[in-house]
């Protein structure tokens, strides 16, 4: 686990901005201590016990060649390459971003970000990308990032968070959306211990569409908070977890998300679905927030999880806190295994279990992956898929249990 | 000339219920045979049994397949034998477009067999013959398999993947059930394009409306998990006027009824 007094000595020469605020946020921190599962938004995720696993095996980087993907490559927290396009502008990190809410149990991960981030992409985007930025997160050592990504009005882009670190790490995403901007974040997962937290606004006709698929690692806590600020604000939040390993190797995947729709006439749109096999846990906490005046208000959430062993656990738990009356909301979770009917209807057609099985998981999963607008980027996505199924098919066959 | 299917005194059930008593039939190919016969009586079963579906077992007797019992085979080892079953119930698998579908089967029974995989032109050719000769439109193959589809599209669906794999025996199970009259004949002229001498065919259903479109050579009354009578097409509209209370027999009479007021 890792000793954030000791990191902070380590580094903190290297540390941009006001080292003496620094000390005093990671002392405040340090007060309060990781949160427990006493917390209410940490109760499926017990954080101390999970970061005591060691580095995850060192992963294949995603290749985005084949979209011509500009890259901000950070190798444990050094920036590598800095990417140039029209209408992007990046600024040097300077030091932590806005000053966080003093620590709680709550918001702690967020000090302890704000005391020790060492980099991050700062990032402001006017007109349109034409390629998709990816931040590529590497390396093995413990990493502290606070990205800063603004859209301005009518700006368009699609941003790839592509995470391949193997030790822990904490990330912050600061994401501002100018009227009418379009932003796709699309997050791939493949190692590590992440902690992630996400700060999205919308203003008024913002678009914001969130696609997270994970494939491994022993912690991904993806934390995201949006605000949906003024009229036809729309943001979609769609995740999948390929969850697999036993004990202390088996993938815990955590999306907790707070939507809170503050103005009339915004909608949201949340999904998540779920393969879990062997130890795998897998955790949807989603609560949408309807403000008094937010009419019309238009929001879906759903999970679906796909057990493939006795030893998985999925954890669901929708809220929704509604203050206006004329609104739609819904939300629906359904858990199951893997369907034998539809498994016997595929092996009547000539598959064999081993290639049914895999149809049926990378289905289930494409359900996510459908969300990719662009082309390139989901056939990309799906090849991870398929390589990450087909290196888990043993498993599958055997149903892997506790 | 041998058997295509050969079934003799088939015991077969759930776990430890039989529902299948004893039950011979023979099918060659070119013949279409129909089995009739009350709700209970285990015609699906025997659609389930004969394509190997997990958790009906076989506790006696033999059902061959041009000479290979087919207890001894998986599900998949019978579909690249040739051996077909249109489902009573079509699924709906969201994820997974009906195009994708039917090319990894074509070519998962292609590789069973020991042939090349069809290039991706020929299939896509192949495809839209034969999905367009069953009155489906192109869309229908980008939509994902079954998902929104009507009752009557999702029996189509059924018939194009039998009209793709082309199989030795394709058993119908219940095939008209939820359609419509002009589903009806839509399908049963995809059914019919398919009749040829070497093919056989298992028509099951509960009324004699379908038969009317698929004239059957031999016609069966099933009850009981047995084949209680066998005769021509005559045998159909027979049944149509007096029903299945005389097969049934005892206090089971009554509630069998006539199938053309079911």
């Amino acid at each position: 686990m890792l000793d954030a007094q000791a990191h902070f000595e380590q580094i903190r020469d290297t540390l941009p901005g006001d080292g003496q605020a620094r000390a005093a946020t990671l002392a405040a921190a340090e007060a309060v201590g990781l949160p427990t599962r006493r917390v209410e938004s940490w109760h499926y995720t017990d954080l101390a016990r999970l970061l005591k696993s060691g580095e995850t095996a060192v992963v294949r980087a995603v290749d985005f060649s084949s979209v011509e993907a500009l890259e901000a490559h950070f190798e444990n927290g050094v920036l590598q390459s800095e990417p140039q396009a029209d209408g992007l502008q990046i600024t040097p990190f300077l030091g932590t971003l806005a000053s966080p809410d003093a620590p709680s149990p709550d918001n702690v991960m967020a000090n302890y970000n704000h005391a020790l981030a060492q980099n991050g992409l700062t990032a402001e985007v006017s007109g349109t990308l034409a390629h998709p930025l990816v931040i590529r997160t590497s390396g093995s050592e413990p990493v502290h990032l606070a990205h800063k990504i603004s859209l301005a009005a009518g700006a368009k882009a699609v941003l790839v968070d592509d995470h391949m670190a193997t030790g822990y790490s904490n990330v912050v995403f600061d994401i501002t959306l100018g009227e009418g901007a379009e932003l796709t974040l699309l997050r791939s997962q493949q190692a590590g211990h992440q902690v992630g937290l996400s700060h999205v606004t919308l203003e008024q006709d913002a678009k914001y569409k969130s696609v997270a698929m994970i494939s491994g690692g022993t912690l991904a806590r993806h934390e995201a908070h949006v605000s949906l600020k003024a009229a036809q604000a729309h943001a979609e939040l769609h995740s999948a977890v390929l969850g697999h390993g036993l004990s202390k190797a088996a993938t815990h995947a955590d999306f907790t998300y707070v939507i809170e729709h503050q103005a009339a006439d915004t909608s949201s749109h949340t999904s998540a679905y779920n393969v879990l096999d062997g130890n795998a846990r897998g955790v949807f906490q989603g609560k949408i927030i309807v403000r008094p005046d937010a009419q019309r208000v238009d929001a879906q959430m759903q999970t679906r999880a796909m057990m493939l062993s006795e030893g998985a656990e999925m954890d669901a738990k929708p809220e929704l806190e509604i203050y206006a009356d004329d609104v739609v909301c819904a939300h629906g979770s359904a858990i199951g295994e893997l369907d034998r009917d539809a498994l016997f209807f595929l092996r009547s057609r000539g598959l064999d279990e081993a290639s049914a099985r895999h149809l049926l998981v990378a289905a289930f999963l494409e359900q996510v992956t459908t969300h990719i607008d662009d082309e390139g980027l989901s056939e990309i996505m799906r090849g991870l898929v398929d390589a990450k199924i087909n290196t888990l098919l043993g498993n599958f066959n055997g149903g892997a249990s506790a | 000339m041998s058997s295509l299917l050969d079934i003799k005194d088939l015991h077969a059930g759930i776990t430890d219920k039989p529902i299948i008593n004893g039950l011979s039939l023979s099918i060659n190919p070119g013949e279409v045979h129909a089995i009739m016969g009350p709700n209970g009586s285990g015609k699906s079963t025997l659609s389930y049994v004969l394509s190997g579906k997990s958790g009906y077992e076989v506790n006696g007797g033999e059902m061959l397949f041009e000479g290979q019992e087919l207890a001894e085979m998986t599900p998949e080892a019978r579909a690249i034998a040739g051996l077909f079953l249109a489902f009573q119930y079509p699924l709906e698998i969201p994820g997974v477009t009906n195009m994708t579908f039917l090319k990894t089967s074509l070519n998962a029974i292609r590789r069973g067999r020991g042939e090349e995989d069809m290039d991706a032109a020929s299939f896509l050719r192949l495809a839209r013959e034969k999905s367009r000769a069953l009155g489906m439109d192109d869309d229908m193959l980008r939509r994902q398999l079954n998902v929104g589809f009507s009752g009557g599209e999702k029996k189509r669906n059924e018939i194009l993947q039998m009209a793709m794999l082309e199989p030795k025996l394709a058993i119908l199970d219940e095939t008209d059930s939820g359609l419509d009259i002009d589903a009806l004949k839509t399908v049963a002229e995809g059914v019919n394009a398919l009749r040829s001498p070497e093919r056989g065919m298992l028509v099951i259903t509960h009324y004699q409306r379908l038969l009317d479109f698929i004239k059957p050579d031999v016609v069966h009354v099933m009850a009981k998990g047995q084949i209680v009578k066998s005769g021509g097409p005559e045998l159909a509209l027979e049944l149509e006027k007096s029903g299945y209370a005389e097969y049934v027999g005892g206090a089971d009479a009554a509630s069998a009824g006539s199938p053309a007021h079911a």
